[in-house]
């Protein structure tokens, strides 16, 4: 799938928080969605881009694309699984 | 195709090691291996590793500086072993980020700046409880055979539960601050990308060179110290190795990767430590003080609270701040400031012999059998993880 097409259910804001908070706060987000819901993330600490990629592969969800933005954050696409 | 020239094949090697160091993230067993090798050689070199001692005497120049201290700290920062240690990590960590470009000044909310001041104050204290930090108190403690150290692991696990369960509640029922608060600075000019990883690289040398200058002025053992500070800086930023995970994560994701890292690094550590101790390099009874069983569990429990809040311990904070997490550096700030007021008081009031004293295993059951018991302890706790990894039985989210 092109990451542009990628049409978010949800987006979730974590651009200055660091561990634990962004996994914690994905964590939840995906609780609140339903299964095949495209969750979009907005993260800038650096140990996200292993944490979130090991998450989504344990937690049985599919990080379907990672995206660094030009003004130095990452965005993920997870599809809830 | 054309022949390679010893300079071209050379560059190409230079380039994919470099690639291979700074640019994928290390596996944590790895760093968990390096980790237990430098603590073991500053163990031979000087005394066992600690970090919390650093910041302690930062925190009383600091108190001292702002005249809320009378006497003069006896140790000024640059000769004072733990915190030399500590300036290497910190070097250390900021060459590694700027080498990898992963170092920019990170602001974040005004609220995780106070979550950071708090978790500092509260790990500056169980620190002077325990009589050190997730590495002087627990990791060191285990691996020199100190008994304090497993009733500090126990504290921090406790700990750690506690202050995830914290977090689950402010995300709950706190208004959410996250979040465009603090939109990450537009990159100006890719040159600047160059030049941070030739300051990366500046910094590594400065480092050995002064070593060169400490030896120079008869200063050996401490110049040593500040070389394998940075040597762990740049380990533990690469893998982000970190103790807090070791404790929290089996509660949060049920990820039981750190405790493998920490436990491989430990048992590596303890085999160095007992060949070390049993063999009378080093005095066996070295670094054992760490009280039994008040002071350790008590410290460990309010530190693995501190650890949660701030999110990062005495050596993750070290390596965040090089990253340039401002969060952190309140942090660092807090807990010297609080390690040095809390140590103060306690040496007056007369608390510190009801916490307990050091034990060493190995005076008290032999070392026929401290070694199969250490081992067993580590062992299960692994076995633990694993079993939680799978089955989840302990994640409460």
């Amino acid at each position: 799938m092109e990451t542009e097409t990628i049409q978010s259910d949800e987006t979730l804001d974590l651009r200055g928080l660091s561990c634990p908070m962004p996994l914690l706060k994905t964590k939840k987000a995906l609780k609140g969605l339903k299964p095949g819901q495209i969750l979009e993330v907005w993260g800038s600490d650096p140990g996200s881009k292993n944490d979130i990629p090991d998450f989504c592969k344990k937690g049985g969800n599919d990080l379907l694309d990672l995206l660094d933005a030009p003004e130095g954050y990452t965005r993920y696409f997870i599809k809830k699984g | 195709m054309s022949e390679p020239t010893f300079t071209k094949s050379s560059a190409e090697d230079i380039r994919s090691l470099y690639a291979a160091v700074f640019e994928k993230q290390w596996p944590s067993w790895l760093a968990g291996i390096l980790i237990a090798l430098l603590a073991i050689l500053i163990f031979l070199w000087n005394v066992p590793w600690g970090i919390a001692g650093g910041y302690r005497n930062w925190g009383d120049w600091m108190l001292y500086a702002m005249q809320l201290r009378g006497a003069r700290p006896e140790q000024v920062p640059w000769l004072q072993s733990l915190s030399v240690t500590n300036f290497g990590l910190f070097a250390g960590a900021l060459a590694s980020a700027l080498l990898s470009r992963q170092f920019r000044f990170r602001g974040a909310p005004l609220f995780e700046y106070g979550k950071g001041a708090i978790g500092g104050i509260l790990m500056g204290t169980g620190a002077v409880l325990a009589s050190g930090c997730n590495v002087g108190g627990f990791y060191t403690a285990v691996g020199i055979f100190s008994i304090g150290g497993y009733t500090m692991m126990v504290g921090l696990g406790v700990g750690a539960y506690i202050g995830l369960r914290y977090l689950l509640w402010e995300m709950e029922h706190l208004p959410q601050q996250s979040g465009g608060t603090t939109p990450a600075k537009t990159a100006t000019g890719t040159d600047w990308f160059r030049k941070k990883q030739y300051l990366g690289g500046g910094i590594l040398l400065l480092g050995v060179i002064a070593f060169y200058l400490y030896a120079a002025y008869g200063q050996a053992q401490i110049g040593g110290l500040l070389f394998f500070g940075l040597l762990i800086g740049v380990v533990m930023h690469r893998s982000r190795f970190c103790f807090v995970r070791a404790f929290r994560e089996p509660f949060m994701t049920g990820d039981a990767g750190m405790v493998r890292a920490v436990a491989i690094s430990l048992i590596l550590y303890g085999v160095g430590s007992a060949v070390i101790k049993w063999s009378w390099m080093q005095p066996p009874e070295m670094g054992v003080f760490h009280p039994f069983w008040i002071g350790s569990l008590l410290g460990g429990l309010i530190f693995g609270i501190g650890m949660l809040l701030a999110g990062g311990c005495a050596s993750s904070t070290l390596w965040r701040v090089g990253e340039g997490h401002a969060k952190l550096m309140i942090t660092l700030v807090t807990f010297a400031l609080s390690n040095s007021t809390v140590n103060q008081w306690m040496a007056h009031s007369g608390i510190k012999e009801m916490l307990g004293s050091g034990f060493f295993l190995p005076q008290l059951i032999s070392w026929q059998a401290t070694l199969p018991v250490f081992l067993a302890i580590i062992t299960a706790w692994v076995l633990w993880a694993a079993w939680n990894e799978k089955s989840e039985k302990f994640v409460i989210f």
